[in-house]
């Protein structure tokens, strides 16, 4: 039985447990941005809820979507991972409020998604997949024995990336 | 707990919302029941503050599925309101405000969804008339908008909003009641950090009074 460890608001977990599921639950506007390393069978992934810490932050909060990801890429990297043996995608940064008046107002999922394609830039890091964007949620895993990621959303089945 | 202004948001404080909350939560009954023609009572609500890590699990998880009803509020109070209910109690819900049997609703449509819509708007309009007519603070709710997805996500907006004001925010539990039927709801409350303060010290002054 896989053994789901659920990552939080704002969490990171990295895992070489090949028993374990890395899974994001119902992220909105949140992105759940996953690593793997093929080579050592490790997996990380961060929860990120805002697009980038304040200056004089934690520089390394997984919290933020800038700091996430360096974050996660220092503790694959502790953990064996290589760089050019890493797997990087990422899923969500959906617009939740499709309201009137409402769309342009804390579109905090465009954000985060853009500020994710600026670091990954900054980092020179390739992504191999990503299912960003929309108005659904999300659920995300990462499984540790093999490097899937599944994406979920309402009322759909569940499909790789 | 303190939020980022330092205004504490104490015992006091809360008990004195919950005040607020019973009145406003009475009035939004009395303006349910004129809207759907029959009586419609809404249980006094309770107070609890939830930190917001927390907050999915509290309401059902964060991949459950639910129904977010969303409102801005404008004012001298500013903030948002966030009315949640699972999804199946959403169904529910609609039943009870359309007036029609029990499992009626099978899916949310437009119909359903502009009932619900209804709920939230009457509860948060009657809910800020009443901490008008105590506080003298004025504000109105913005349209609803009415989400259906995983809870985790609806409450992105609110975890996103207010992640940098605090950790914690209001929830409030209230049950709808009409003819022996019972749906529960809960409302998350996230004032502005000025309008905390402005309540507390209107709250102050009325007791320094």
């Amino acid at each position: 039985m896989p053994n789901a460890l659920s990552v939080g608001l704002g969490e990171m977990i990295i895992s070489r447990n090949a028993e374990d599921v890395l899974v994001a639950f119902g992220l909105g506007s949140c992105l759940g941005i996953g690593m793997y390393d093929r080579r050592v069978m490790v997996a990380g992934m961060v929860h990120a809820v805002l697009p980038q810490r304040d200056n004089g932050g934690d520089p390394l909060s997984p919290k933020y979507v800038d700091s996430g990801l360096d974050a996660l890429l220092k503790a694959m990297h502790e953990a064996g991972a290589q760089r050019d043996s890493l797997i990087l995608r990422v899923a969500g940064g959906a617009n939740m409020l499709v309201a009137p008046g409402m769309s342009s107002f804390m579109n905090i999922g465009e954000r985060n998604a853009a500020v994710f394609a600026a670091k990954v830039v900054t980092l020179n890091l390739a992504v191999q997949a990503h299912d960003l964007g929309g108005h659904v949620g999300r659920t995300v895993r990462l499984y540790v024995a093999n490097g899937r990621l599944t994406v979920r959303s309402m009322g759909q089945p569940e499909r790789d990336l | 707990m303190t939020n980022e202004t330092g205004t504490p948001l104490d015992d006091r404080l809360l008990l004195l919302l919950e005040l607020m909350a019973g009145e406003g939560i009475h009035r939004a009954a009395e303006g349910l029941a004129t809207m759907v023609g029959e009586e419609v009572t809404i249980t006094r609500p309770k107070v609890v503050l939830v930190r917001l890590v927390e907050l999915a699990d509290t309401l059902g998880g964060a991949e459950s599925e639910g129904v977010g009803i969303y409102l801005q509020v404008v004012g001298e109070i500013p903030g948002q309101v966030v009315m949640i209910v699972p999804y199946a109690k959403a169904l529910e819900l609609a039943d009870l405000v359309l007036g029609v049997p029990e499992g009626t609703s099978q899916e949310l449509g437009s119909l359903e969804r502009s009932a619900l819509a209804e709920v939230g708007n009457l509860t948060a309009a009657f809910f800020l008339n009443a901490v008008a007519s105590m506080t003298g603070l004025h504000a109105r709710p913005s349209p609803p908008a009415v989400m259906v997805d995983m809870l985790g996500a609806i409450l992105d907006i609110v975890i996103a909003t207010t992640e940098g004001i605090g950790d914690s925010l209001l929830l409030l539990d209230a049950s709808f009641l009409r003819a022996g039927r019972e749906v529960q709801a809960r409302f998350c409350m996230i004032p502005d950090p000025k309008a905390i303060e402005l309540i507390a010290s209107r709250s102050r002054d009325s007791r320094n009074a």
